[in-house]
């Protein structure tokens, strides 16, 4: 675990109840599976494992910054602020959803607090995050935007062209991507010629004679510096960075895909379920960055074992609240169907 | 070399007397890439090129009456006037096809390595293209892919320092394009277009490299495109060359200096090819105009391969 | 809304002149594009910046995306995406990210742009350059799209478009290009679906877009010398489409002959036609005739890019066909 960098104690408290917010609430996205069938619809993706990679980033920037995500993007609005009531009830479908049950799991937004939406399509949230850092340069203020993606993301044609732009354009924006070995459920080095040459996938940065800096995906401290010097880079002008964040996605790519009549549920890792790799899994879960930051922090003297629980609690009465929020709000009315269509 | 040039300026005075249409992209002064690559390809190796295609195509065997035909619209064109200047294409010699939208012919050569490979042998396939297509997308896609998959295919760039309209230094950071290539396992290298030994012995080390399955490369070539972006383009946004700096960089001119030095080449020797090339050039736009304006039917009746449906 | 100077001045420049004033009115107006600004001498390099107006590598996901963001961000980007075919290259992100935004965030997000690109452009560039694509676009919810006809509407609809909320294609025809008409001098703004009528008829109404409207009008004026009289819609915009207009004229004339440009089975005119036969029937005293351009790419030579294409000729020998199958009342 990395030092803290003079991060105040109560501050790295915050990062960690973030970190266990995020997880309370995507094992109740998960449970709503079981507990409560039908009532999410269509794909839903997961971010356990990637707590300390997404609070780690966020913690590095400030009011009047902006993020953009894909569609697995349940963590970053919590690390921003959002209220995970309406965040749940949009998952649920439901009128006091996030986006009035328009977007849905995939299709999160809270402009408010600098989430200003995602894609859906692999690799196309990043030349839109260079849009509006391209806005952000033009405005002059020194605000810089996040643009998170995945490994199988750095394949898309959209990051090399956006990734070239930045650079050339100098832009404030970071590109985090959040490797997390496999692409849906293909393995990363099936697909990647780098992965497949045993080298990190930062490498790509090369290309636009930019940083391209690796880190543990799975220590919030590391990520933070990582990204708070690539975010000072961006702000004092000098252009954007990429940085690979190595994270292990604990859930499946997905819930299952199935036609309509039929239940859908979580499955199996792919690790498993696809290539045998129990103990790959196995090892991943042992590592679980939410149990090791709190280590961690209570080895420091920043946390006592109380105060742990008290978070923990504390996140399970939010996320049964969610849940509950989220199950009792009405579904829009039919006809709703035909507003915003245009703004 | 002389037979390209000869083209391309007859293609250039046939434009401006109205008798080619359309857009059209000359590779005057780029003819040294064409030659150096495209002599060393047997039919069975794929070529595919961009917008600035008419050099590749006559390097790589197609007839020049037909390429002229082709070129002015007539039946007797190797497209049946269908496709033009920008989408020319001789099967029998290996020319696959030009495409009008930068990039898009990337992809489609790895199509050809994979296709290649899995006859077995040891063909390849060829993409010529610009600097301008280093930025699409689809050249980064591209790249991954037949990097990892080991395809038997030579990515040629044709480095002229503009893509369409402004310099590079506008479009990137990067100078070299085989610098972007930098993050993959690949054989790179940038070499002087200008110079076609230098072409033809880089290409060919890259060749017997890739025919002999140690998977794909780039060359770059850094040439001068002579003219505008497209016949007719204002340019004003570059620096004309000097006659005498031209002198200097013509590829046609240096090769024969190179070859009197060599010994290889007599004294009359290229006026003599510069001769047989114009009048070969004259010769096949007389067959052109000779080859009717194609039936009107003849454009609905290819829209779906295997006739009318 | 119009001022009432005008002068004759080209389609293209009318188009320049219109993202002129905008940007001149709205500093968050920017403008970029492979061939925007790559000169110290570019007209909205010196009037507007570097910053504002810019020049991008041929990456049209990029650009494309990057307007997207920067909408999402508060600016009014303008793309040159230069040929109507470009925008291919960038599919997703022209029909399946900025124009949903707004809905699927519940309306919290507008992403106001506009992708500029000419097409149509019959003139030797063959298959890929030259195709009259808008009907694959013009029912994309949340995308509109504008087909301007004179430069007066050029010019009106550019400026519409850059102050219009949501994304907006707005695709000029290649062909029109130098052609000159009147044009208002100061702020001119055009009202998106809302069609106009060129000519006024009483026996058959033609509906045409883009290039194709000089050639109706022209079909018109000669069969106005056979006793006939044609009425001449525009729709100006197709997302919005304004069908009442059509419908309107249509009960009035009984007869309908379409033109477009565009492939018969993605055009314009299907479309209308559909509409027509659903809801103007019983206005109806002959089938609807279609003169569009045949199911095809274009081909290069142009005796065979003629044979594909609407013109005058088709557009009369279509009109004496419904005026002949005329059917007792």
């Amino acid at each position: 675990m990395s030092g803290a960098n003079g991060i105040p104690a109560e501050r790295l408290v915050e990062l960690y109840s973030q970190m266990v917010r995020i997880r309370e609430f995507e094992e109740r996205v998960k449970r709503t599976f079981a507990e409560h069938p039908g009532v999410i619809r269509g794909h839903t993706h997961l971010a356990d494992g990637a707590e300390a990679s997404i609070v780690g980033s966020v913690g590095a920037i400030r009011d009047g910054d902006q993020v953009f995500a894909t569609y697995r993007c349940h963590g970053y609005p919590i690390a921003l602020g959002s209220d995970t009531a309406a965040m749940m009830a949009e998952i649920y479908g439901r009128a006091g959803g996030i986006c009035k049950g328009y977007g849905g799991s995939m299709h999160l937004a809270d402009p408010a607090r600098g989430f200003l939406g995602t894609s859906g399509i692999v690799g196309q949230n990043i030349p839109q995050g260079t849009g509006a850092a391209y806005a952000a340069q033009l405005r002059g203020r020194g605000e810089v935007v996040l643009t998170f993606f995945g490994d199988g993301a750095s394949k898309q044609g959209a990051f090399h062209e956006s990734l070239n732009i930045a650079a050339v354009w100098k832009l404030p924006v970071v590109f985090i991507m959040e490797n997390n070995s496999f692409s849906a459920t293909v393995r990363t080095e099936q697909e990647d010629a780098n992965a497949a040459a045993g080298e990190p996938l930062s490498m790509k940065a090369k290309a636009y004679s930019i940083p391209g800096v690796t880190v543990d995906g799975s220590d919030p401290l590391a990520v933070h510096e990582a990204v708070a010097t690539a975010v000072d880079r961006a702000r004092a002008g000098e252009g954007p960075t990429l940085i690979e964040s190595l994270v292990y996605r604990l859930s499946a790519h997905g819930n299952s895909i199935a036609p309509p009549g039929v239940p859908l549920h979580y499955p199996e890792h792919e690790a498993i379920s696809k290539y045998g790799a129990v103990e790959e899994y196995e090892a991943a879960k042992r590592g679980d960055p939410i149990p090791r930051f709190r280590a961690h922090l209570v080895e420091t003297g920043a946390l006592t074992a109380e105060r742990a629980a008290e978070i923990a609690q504390a996140a399970q009465a939010e996320m049964q609240h969610a849940v509950d929020f989220g199950l009792e709000s009405p579904f829009p009315e039919p006809h709703e169907a035909l507003t915003y269509v245009y703004a | 070399m002389w037979r390209i040039r000869a083209m391309e300026e007859r293609v250039g005075q046939l434009k401006r007397a109205g008798e080619v249409h359309g857009l059209i992209h000359l590779s005057v002064g780029q003819e040294g890439v064409a030659a150096a690559v495209c002599g060393q390809l047997r039919d069975d190796d794929a070529v595919y090129s961009g917008h600035r295609a008419h050099g590749h195509t006559l390097a790589k065997g197609a007839p020049l009456p037909a390429l002229l035909a082709e070129l002015m619209g007539r039946v007797g064109g190797l497209c049946k006037g269908l496709g033009g200047s920008m989408h020319l294409v001789d099967v029998e010699h290996g020319m696959l096809g030009a495409t009008g939208v930068v990039g898009g012919n990337i992809p489609m050569a790895l199509g050809s390595a994979l296709a290649a490979r899995m006859r077995g042998g040891d063909a390849v396939a060829v993409v010529f293209f610009g600097d301008g297509a280093v930025q699409a997308g689809q050249f980064n896609e591209s790249i991954n892919i037949a990097t990892l998959w080991k395809l038997p295919v030579v990515f040629v760039c044709e480095n002229n320092g503009f893509a369409e309209f402004s310099p590079r230094s506008a479009h990137t950071n990067v100078e070299r394009v085989s610098d972007v290539v930098a993050p993959y396992d690949l054989p790179r290298e940038t070499v002087d277009g200008n110079e076609f030994a230098a072409v033809r012995s880089v290409f060919g080390r890259m060749l017997a490299g890739v025919r002999a399955g140690e998977g794909p490369a780039l060359l770059e070539c850094l040439t001068h495109r002579l003219r505008g972006h497209y016949e007719g383009d204002p340019d004003r946004y570059r620096e004309a060359v000097s006659k005498a700096e031209w002198q200097e960089k013509d590829p046609i001119l240096r090769l024969q200096r190179q070859g009197a030095a060599d010994g290889w080449l007599a004294d009359g020797d290229p006026a003599e090819f510069e001769a047989a090339a114009r009048t070969e050039v004259d010769e096949a736009v007389e067959a052109a105009r000779r080859s009717p304006f194609p039936d009107e039917a003849l454009a609905a009746s290819l829209v779906r391969a295997g006739g009318k449906s | 809304m119009t001022n009432e100077t005008t002068r004759e001045i080209p389609y293209i420049a009318a188009i320049n002149e219109a993202i002129h004033q905008e940007m001149a009115r709205d500093e968050d107006v920017v403008f970029f594009g492979q061939s925007v600004g790559n000169n110290p001498e570019d007209p909205f390099v010196k009037a507007f910046g570097d910053g504002r107006v810019r020049v991008t590598p041929i990456s049209e996901t990029a650009e494309i995306g990057m307007a997207a963001g920067a909408a999402l961000a508060g600016k009014r980007p303008v793309v040159d995406c230069t040929m109507a075919e470009f925008l291919l290259v960038a599919m997703d992100q022209v029909v399946n990210e900025a124009n949903r935004f707004h809905y699927m965030s519940g309306g919290q997000v507008k992403a106001p742009l506009v992708l500029k690109a000419g097409y149509g452009f019959t003139a030797g560039w063959a298959g890929q350059h030259t195709g009259s694509i808008y009907g694959m676009f013009m029912g994309i919810p949340g995308l509109k799209v504008a087909l301007p006809s004179t430069p007066a509407d050029a010019k009106g609809l550019m400026a519409t478009a850059i102050r219009d909320d949501n994304p907006v294609l707005f695709l000029h025809h290649y062909l029109l290009t130098l052609e000159k008409g009147p044009v208002p001098e100061g702020e001119h703004l055009v009202p998106f679906g809302q069609a106009v009528v060129r000519r006024e008829g009483a026996d058959v109404t033609l509906v045409a877009t883009g290039w194709t409207v000089g050639h109706a009008l022209g079909a018109a004026e000669q069969l106005a010398a056979e006793g006939v009289s044609a009425e001449v819609i525009d729709p100006r915009t197709i997302a919005p489409l304004d069908t009442a207009t059509v419908l309107t004229s249509v009960a009035k004339t009984g007869r309908l002959v379409l033109v477009d440009q565009a492939t018969r089975h993605s055009s314009v005119s299907a479309v209308i036609a559909a509409e027509v036969a659903e809801h103007g029937f019983s206005s109806l005293r002959a089938p609807i005739v279609q003169v569009t351009a045949l199911d095809a790419s274009i081909p290069y030579s142009k005796p065979m890019e003629d044979f594909i294409l609407p013109d005058t000729g088709k557009i009369v020998a279509a009109v004496r066909q419904v005026l002949g199958a005329g059917v007792v009342a």
